[in-house]
């Protein structure tokens, strides 16, 4: 077993133009990796919405991806505001999301519920005036 | 995979505007040579506008020798009727090109764009909305990098063979021959289409050459329409093709509801969209129009006149949306041929990993990461290559080394200096009592 390869992103608060640069960037590696493009799709997934999510509620964080042969750990750690109900942020269609972000076409709700779907192992927690860490793995099913 | 962008080695200079503007980071000028990586090239041709030494150009067949055989058949892209001023019913250039003795295939061509629309309005009423939207299989550009970047999207790109191709099987069907057919081609992409054909076995189109260079030749022929004869009223929906929209706009006239549909053009706008499609963001589209083109094909690298003016020309352009019982009767009886489907999937063409073992790749993923670490991360090119990272990870391919960095070859070069220094400072052994303080 190699080393896990260790991509790790700081993400700005409020900047929506440049969100989706990191979730490309991680999905590019593991194309490199050899790993199977519908992983790489579900994997882009979970990091975009991470990304917004970081960029829209929680004044920016830091975006990681822990590859290693057959498995990714994704990791969002932000020090914002907390969530102060996950059961409800998990609903689709929940959203606590500013109207500035809201025009933007952001913050539909979509996000949590989204990742939790696309990964294999989901975990998240909050403290409220602490900030969120929200953990994923993805597991590469052996070929 | 062949494409079709041809390269002067002679004219070439070896400035790196190509390598920059490549969309896909497919040029390289390694020795000295101007290469394309032709499993990474798409044929967008944004490389040939940014060269300003016409070291790049597209690779057609010869238009001199076509013409001078009896009676050529010709399959004109929608593009070729917006590219001249003087002729401005597509009606008029028919009869115009006619009676220089070139048979058009006009009516099939008619059949072949409604039929595509017909059979793309079908498939999209077919699809369950949460596989929705589907993707236009029109630009090869785009086929090809859905196929190399968007693998994952490639089962909603609409399974109908090109409207181009398919009015030559058309004729070939009607009237049993087999002397060639020449298409009139807007991009290199389209050349490509005839030379490696996507989705079925062969292509029916035997030569290719540019619009750019037919329309030419056709101006200085200098011949005029005859002013007596009506040309025959034609709909004109498929000439609108050339512009963005026109396929979405026909592919509703044969739509019971109204559709959703984004009709987008230019690289920017196409890689953009793939991208939010692939990010499952677009819900609530039932089709998607790309084109690798600004403006659509009339943007397209083998056209003469201007794109503005083209666009210009085709919106002014009478054009009949309005789907008699007719047409219905005749698209529905082709579309019961089944002829117009793809025969053979359209299959991914990931970029190669670094290495077929996962393992083995991370450990080389870590090189790169350390290579690319040391690189001054300027981009400058003048590796010959479009990136720091590019040249990160061909070095790891085995396919250059790190002083192919001119700033990596100087900051040797210095400590090489150095270390020369010291060495002439040193003295030999048996001056050292002399030179030393004891
Ligand atoms: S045609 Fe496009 S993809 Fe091919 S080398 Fe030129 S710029 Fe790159
Ligand atoms: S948009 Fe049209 S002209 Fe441009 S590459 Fe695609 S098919 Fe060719």
């Amino acid at each position: 077993m190699g080393a896990p390869v260790c991509l790790e992103y700081r993400i700005e608060g409020n900047d929506f133009m440049v969100a989706g640069a990191a979730s490309n960037n991680i999905k590019n590696t593991l194309k490199m990796l050899g790993i199977a493009s519908d992983i790489c799709r579900r994997v882009a997934i979970i990091t975009y919405e991470s990304e917004i999510n970081l960029v829209i509620h929680a004044g920016g964080g830091i975006l990681q991806a822990i590859i290693s042969e057959d498995h990714v750990d994704l990791v969002a750690k932000d020090e914002g505001p907390g969530i102060p109900d996950i059961s409800k942020a998990m609903i689709e269609g929940y959203s606590t999301a500013t109207e500035e972000a809201r025009e933007m076409g952001f913050g539909a709700g979509m996000g949590l519920p989204n990742i939790k779907r696309n990964c294999d192992e989901f975990d998240i927690e909050s403290t409220i005036g602490k900030g969120t860490t929200l953990k994923c793995v993805v597991y590469f099913p052996q070929n | 995979m062949l494409h079709s962008v041809k390269i002067s080695r002679e004219a070439c200079q070896g400035c790196v505007n190509c390598i920059k503007v490549c969309p896909v980071e497919a040029i390289r000028v390694v020795d000295g040579e101007i290469s394309i990586m032709g499993e990474l090239c798409i044929d967008c041709g944004e490389c040939l506008r940014s060269c300003h030494r016409q070291a790049l150009g597209i690779e057609e067949d010869d238009w001199n020798r076509i013409k001078e055989s009896s009676r050529v058949t010709l399959i004109p892209d929608p593009v070729f009727f917006s590219q001249f001023s003087h002729y401005n019913d597509p009606a008029q250039l028919v009869d115009v090109l006619q009676s220089l003795d070139f048979n058009l295939l006009i009516d099939e061509l008619e059949e072949a764009f409604d039929l595509c629309s017909y059979a793309s309005a079908q498939m999209i009423s077919r699809t369950p909305a949460s596989q929705l939207p589907l993707i236009s299989s029109y630009c090869p550009s785009v086929l090809r990098l859905i196929q190399s970047r968007f693998p994952e999207l490639l089962p909603r790109v609409v399974h109908v063979c090109s409207p181009l191709e398919l009015a030559a099987d058309l004729w070939r069907m009607r009237t049993n021959t087999t002397a060639p057919v020449t298409l009139l081609a807007p991009c290199s992409s389209k050349i490509t289409m005839k030379r490696e054909p996507q989705g079925r076995e062969q292509s029916p189109i035997e030569q290719a050459v540019t619009v750019r260079r037919v329309a030419r030749s056709i101006m200085a022929s200098n011949v005029s329409p005859a002013p007596s004869h009506t040309p025959r009223e034609r709909n004109g929906r498929w000439v609108q093709w050339a512009r963005r929209g026109g396929e979405a706009k026909h592919i509703q006239a044969f739509s019971d509801k109204k559709l959703t549909m984004l009709a987008v053009s230019g690289m920017r706008n196409t890689l953009d969209v793939l991208q939010e499609l692939e990010l499952g963001r677009l819900r609530s589209v039932d089709f998607i129009e790309c084109r690798i083109c600004d403006t659509g094909c009339v943007g397209g690298i083998g056209t003469a006149d201007s794109r503005f003016l083209a666009n210009l020309r085709l919106n002014n352009m009478k054009t009949n949306w309005e789907i008699t019982p007719k047409d219905l009767r005749r698209v529905e009886g082709l579309y019961a041929m089944d002829f117009w489907m793809v025969t053979k999937e359209f299959s991914p063409r990931p970029r190669l990993p670094l290495s077929d073992n996962v393992a083995d790749a991370m450990v080389k993923l870590q090189q790169m990461k350390e290579i690319y670490s040391g690189l001054p991360h300027i981009d400058c090119g003048s590796c010959g290559r479009p990136s720091c990272q590019a040249m990160a990870e061909e070095i790891v391919r085995g396919h250059g080394s790190v002083t192919d960095c001119i700033f990596k070859l100087r900051e040797g070069i210095s400590s090489l200096a150095n270390k020369i220094v010291t060495l002439s400072e040193s003295q030999p052994q048996t001056l050292k009592r002399r030179g030393g303080s004891n």
